[in-house]
């Protein structure tokens, strides 16, 4: 026999405006199985939740409909309120009469109708539902952390030092991303190697972090807690266990200097063609970690003669006297198993003149990047700037390697463009083309920096401050105004960029004889940014940033239970941001695999294997891939039936397969159609 | 050519390839055909191939009983054969434990009310361009006959038969076409024989037969009976075949195969889909492609 609590709330005015919650009450108590009925002004304050709690313990209550706000608000809080008082907290439902109700009518008589309705409807699903346990899944307590530039490096860090084993994947040969080859950082203008590096060695070094560089993430199986990702770990040619990183070899590559290196996002110098350039067998940058080189197999004389079926060259095997050259080396697939994913790809720059990866997005043509040597990125020239760059930090402009008298700076190439197809803000090119007209004005005394801008973004921390230091200390030229063409002349023998603005603040058109032109170019996610993210099943946006699951409330976590964001992945982010989220994650990490099992809801999907026909149906139509196909075998081996199952680490509850299953064999507790079934013939009345 | 088809079955049997063979035999009151079951090699003279082998055998296939005689051949028409792929593609057989010995048929007759053949082709027929048998492990007769017969047909198949039938029915008001089937319905004695002949109806236990709850009304209302009718067609969308085996069991005479004919054709209007053309395609329902239309999304 049924004995139900009903808990009508007024939610101060909210519910009590057009719902008359005495006439609620004492209708709904002579519902059937309906026990006590009562109402009361907040019931998710303290002296509600008590009495909610009192009647459970009094009466003995088999169920409790609370009529308030949306689940969504307090299903939680009230489901705390009945475990605490001793009734199984699926045993409690709430009838919506906010959101539902007060809310969208403002006719009394017939609100206050409708939530009895609601509150009937209610009545009738908890009368069906029965007491259940949280589902528990074993953890893995493992971390993969895909990516290992700043963003990675942190949150690798942070879960290490909680104890926790982290395996950290980085495509590139080197750890270190974009951040290893900056020059110095804003506002405080430290040197960005010199704050990245002791990081690097130490995930390196760090015993509970096993670093696989050069190596992509292939395929995630699994599920929260208990992922299996297969990693191609790519053909070095080089054993690092046996290599010292001495670097007879890529010194005596018949390569050397001659091959554009991406470190330096393949700059080249007119004056110097060595300059700037790579050995076939290499180390992208001094620090790298592991400092250990790669055969680069495109350029590799050996391995290019070999695909001709010759074995030319092997100068650098000759030449090691370790002997962990191996030209015969080959892709391999390792599989491992971890509780947590942390995704930390980082970001490039926007492609601006070459062709679009995205057709929605165009490039600037007229600005004639890739045409003219001196137009470069700004990450090209955070490598001419910097002192470990291949200038040695000489501000050198690729064409001729002059020392440029004037350069100019455009802003939101890309970004904030409409026109071109990227809406968004890169949030962090106002600083550091302040930080570059400073550097270059620092390294420059009688240069001119002039800086095209539409908007100076300086939000942060003694960020405005820097921006005003670049203004008004180191005499940055700032004009607000677009630029629509640079082209290129020559002026008494030397080549010169002529930059065609607009200062809209004086209502002038702007000619810049420029020796060299610097675009802050719009972020992007990395390429392959979300071909991971599909592997992942989490979400990302139309320019393939990964969605956040929440975003204010859960920053770092992702749809996909067990998959955290960290970083430029996620949205444009300066460092001090990327490491603040980075640490984040690896909390969030942290918190999940400190249990030793993991709850989920056990509101999920069951099949009735005895009925079930295996079509199919819910296999292919289930967007977690939470359903199998498997076989009951009796004692002897022999086949009874296939059937479908559910995985309950997997399950979201959705009820997909309910809708799609013909002979509706599979249900979902809790939300069962039994239940639902009741709740639409109770209103039939 | 029936001649052929005993030899072909004899063999098999013989060979011990098969344990059983699922075929048409002269078995009905006044010696109507129907199916019959082959175990013993000696008595495959009671397989008949005419034009009045008018039942879908693949309904046989995923029964039980069926299945416990052990590995089958089966009989199909171009028709039928479709079925068995469909039944592959949904793992309710297993396709290389069954030997599929397709005929080509030049068309099934029509039977009046006593079972006597009437002459005329049935609508199905008139717009087949499928008179051999697809993907099946023996083919018995003419296949270049079978593609002429298909050539003739070709121009009309979208137009003639049953299409036509549906045209006319889809050319009235949608109150009008509403009354159609409120007559139609309303003749339904819920006997589920449109179930129990549809080789595609092989659910351990049907929805209509589930109480707990109630989704579909047990007695022959006519709520029920929409529910029904609606809900059988809505489970056979990009399955269904067009065998006609539903409409030729309905005793009440209601032309069920109009309402998976309508849908039928939007599945290969929309998303260019034909049911049981390709062994190991994948469902339509439950299967997303980026290049999917999204027209009807308003």
């Amino acid at each position: 026999m049924a004995k139900i609590g009903v808990f009508t709330c007024w939610c101060g005015e909210n519910i009590a405006r057009h719902v008359d919650c005495d006439a609620v009450s004492n209708a709904v108590a002579k519902l059937p199985g309906v026990h006590c009925s009562l109402n009361y002004k907040y019931m998710c304050s303290e002296p509600g939740q008590n009495m909610i709690a009192e009647k459970i313990k009094e009466l003995g209550l088999t169920g409790v409909v609370v009529a308030s706000c949306s689940p969504h608000m307090h299903l939680k809080t009230f489901r705390k309120t009945a475990e605490n008082a001793g009734l199984n907290p699926y045993l409690v439902e709430m009838a919506n009469i906010r959101e539902q109700c007060s809310w969208v009518h403002s006719d009394r008589e017939i609100a206050t109708a409708k939530a009895i309705e609601l509150i009937g409807m209610a009545v009738e699903k908890v009368r069906r539902n029965h007491a259940l346990e949280p589902i528990k899944v074993p953890v893995t307590k493992r971390a993969l952390v895909i990516g290992a530039g700043v963003a990675g490096i942190q949150a690798a860090l942070d879960v290490a030092a909680g104890g926790v084993e982290v395996v950290v994947v980085e495509k590139e040969p080197s750890v270190g991303g974009k951040m290893a080859g900056l020059s110095e950082t804003f506002p405080t203008l430290d040197c960005s190697q010199c704050i990245l590096t002791p990081r690097m060695v130490e995930v390196g070094q760090h015993p509970n972090i096993k670093l696989m560089t050069y190596c992509e993430v292939e395929k995630v199986d699994g599920y929260v807690g208990n992922f299996k990702v297969t990693i191609r770990k790519k053909a070095r040619y080089v054993d690092i266990t046996k290599c010292t990183g001495c670097g007879a070899c890529w010194n005596a590559c018949p390569m050397k200097g001659k091959i554009d290196n991406a470190f330096d996002f393949n700059l080249g110098f007119g004056h110097d063609k060595k300059l700037g350039k790579r050995s076939a067998i290499y180390v992208p940058f001094p620090q790298a970690v592991p400092a250990r080189p790669t055969v680069d197999a495109e350029n590799c004389l050996r391995l290019k003669s070999m695909k001709n079926g010759k074995e030319l060259c092997g100068v650098c095997q000759k030449q090691c006297a370790a002997n962990a050259i191996n030209f015969h080396d080959q892709d391999e697939l390792i599989e491992i198993e971890v509780g947590a994913i942390v995704v930390a790809t980082g970001y490039q720059l926007y492609s601006i003149g070459k062709e679009q990866e995205n057709p929605n997005i165009q490039g600037y043509a007229e600005y004639g990047y890739g045409k003219y040597k001196d137009v470069v990125d700004s990450l090209q020239f955070e490598r001419i700037i910097s002192a470990s760059g291949p200038t040695g930090g000489e501000p050198l402009r690729p064409s001729d390697g002059r020392v440029p008298e004037k350069i100019v700076f455009i802003q939101c190439v890309g970004s904030r463009d409409n026109a071109k197809g990227i809406t968004y803000c890169s949030k962090i090119c106002c600083m550091y083309t302040a930080k570059h007209t400073m550097l270059y004005k620092h390294k420059v005394h009688d240069g001119e920096a002039h800086v095209f801008y539409m908007d100076i973004r300086s939000g942060g921390k003694k960020y405005d401050e820097f921006v005003r230091r670049a203004i008004e200390q180191d005499g940055a030229i700032y004009h607000r105004g677009r630029v629509s063409k640079i082209e290129e002349q020559t002026v008494d023998g030397v080549k010169k960029l002529m930059v065609y603005g607009a200062d809209t603040l004086s209502g002038k058109p702007v000619v810049v004889e420029a020796d060299m032109v610097v675009l802050a170019c719009a972020m992007t996610p990395t390429t392959g940014a979300p071909q991971l993210a599909q592997k992942l099943s989490v979400g990302y946006d139309e320019y393939g940033f990964l969605s956040e699951s929440h975003p204010k409330l859960r920053p770092v976590e992702t749809n996909a239970a067990g998959v955290f964001v960290c970083g430029a992945c996620q949205g444009p982010k300066d460092i001090p941001e990327t490491v603040a989220q980075a640490s984040a994650a690896a909390g969030k990490v942290l918190i999940m695999l400190s249990q030793p099992n993991l709850t989920r809801e056990p509101e999920i999907a069951r099949v009735d294997e005895r009925l079930c026909a295996s079509c199919g149906a819910c296999v292919k139509a289930c967007p977690f891939q939470a359903i199998t196909k498997e076989e009951i075998r009796d004692r002897n081996g022999n086949l009874v039936k296939t059937t479908s199952r559910v995985n309950p680490g997997l399950c979201m509850g959705c009820g997909t397969c309910v809708a799609v299953c013909p002979s509706k064999s599979v249900d979902l507790i809790g939300f069962t159609d039994d239940q639902i079934y009741a709740q639409v013939e109770s209103l039939a009345d | 050519m029936e001649n052929q088809l005993r030899n072909a079955i004899r063999k098999l049997l013989e060979e011990k390839t098969v344990d059983v063979a699922i075929g048409y035999g002269r078995v009905g009151v006044g010696g109507a055909v129907g199916a019959v079951f082959v175990t013993d090699p000696s008595e495959v003279d009671r397989l008949v191939w005419n034009a009045e082998c008018r039942q879908n055998l693949a309904v046989h296939l995923s029964r039980p009983e069926v299945k416990a005689l052990g590995k089958p051949a089966i009989v199909v028409k171009g028709c039928d054969a479709r079925a068995v792929v469909v039944l592959a593609n949904e793992g309710q057989i297993d396709r290389e434990n069954v030997v599929v010995v397709g005929v080509v048929c030049e068309g099934i007759q029509g039977a009046d009310a006593s079972g006597v053949a009437t002459g005329t082709l049935l609508d199905k027929c008139v717009t087949c361009v499928e008179h051999a048998a697809q993907n099946v492990d023996i083919l018995i007769g003419d296949a270049a006959k079978a593609a002429e017969l298909d050539a003739a047909n070709a121009p009309n198949a979208k137009t003639a038969g049953k299409q036509a039938k549906l045209a006319a029915l889809l050319q009235k008001t949608p109150e009008e076409r509403f009354q159609y089937w409120r007559d139609e319905f309303s003749r339904c004695v819920r006997c589920h024989a449109c179930r129990q002949s549809c080789p595609l109806c092989y659910c351990n236990r049907c929805v209509a037969d589930k109480n707990r709850p109630t989704r579909i009304d047990t007695s022959a209302t006519l709520k029920g009976n929409f529910a029904w009718n609606i809900l059988r067609a809505f489970h056979l969308a990009g399955r269904c075949v067009g065998c006609g085996a539903c409409s030729a069991a309905c005793p009440a005479g209601i032309d069920l195969d109009l309402l998976n004919l309508t849908l039928a054709n939007a599945a290969d209007e929309q998303f260019g889909y034909v049911a049981g053309k390709e062994l190991g395609a994948a469902p339509l329902i439950g299967t997303y492609a980026e290049n999917d239309k999204e027209e009807f999304i308003r």
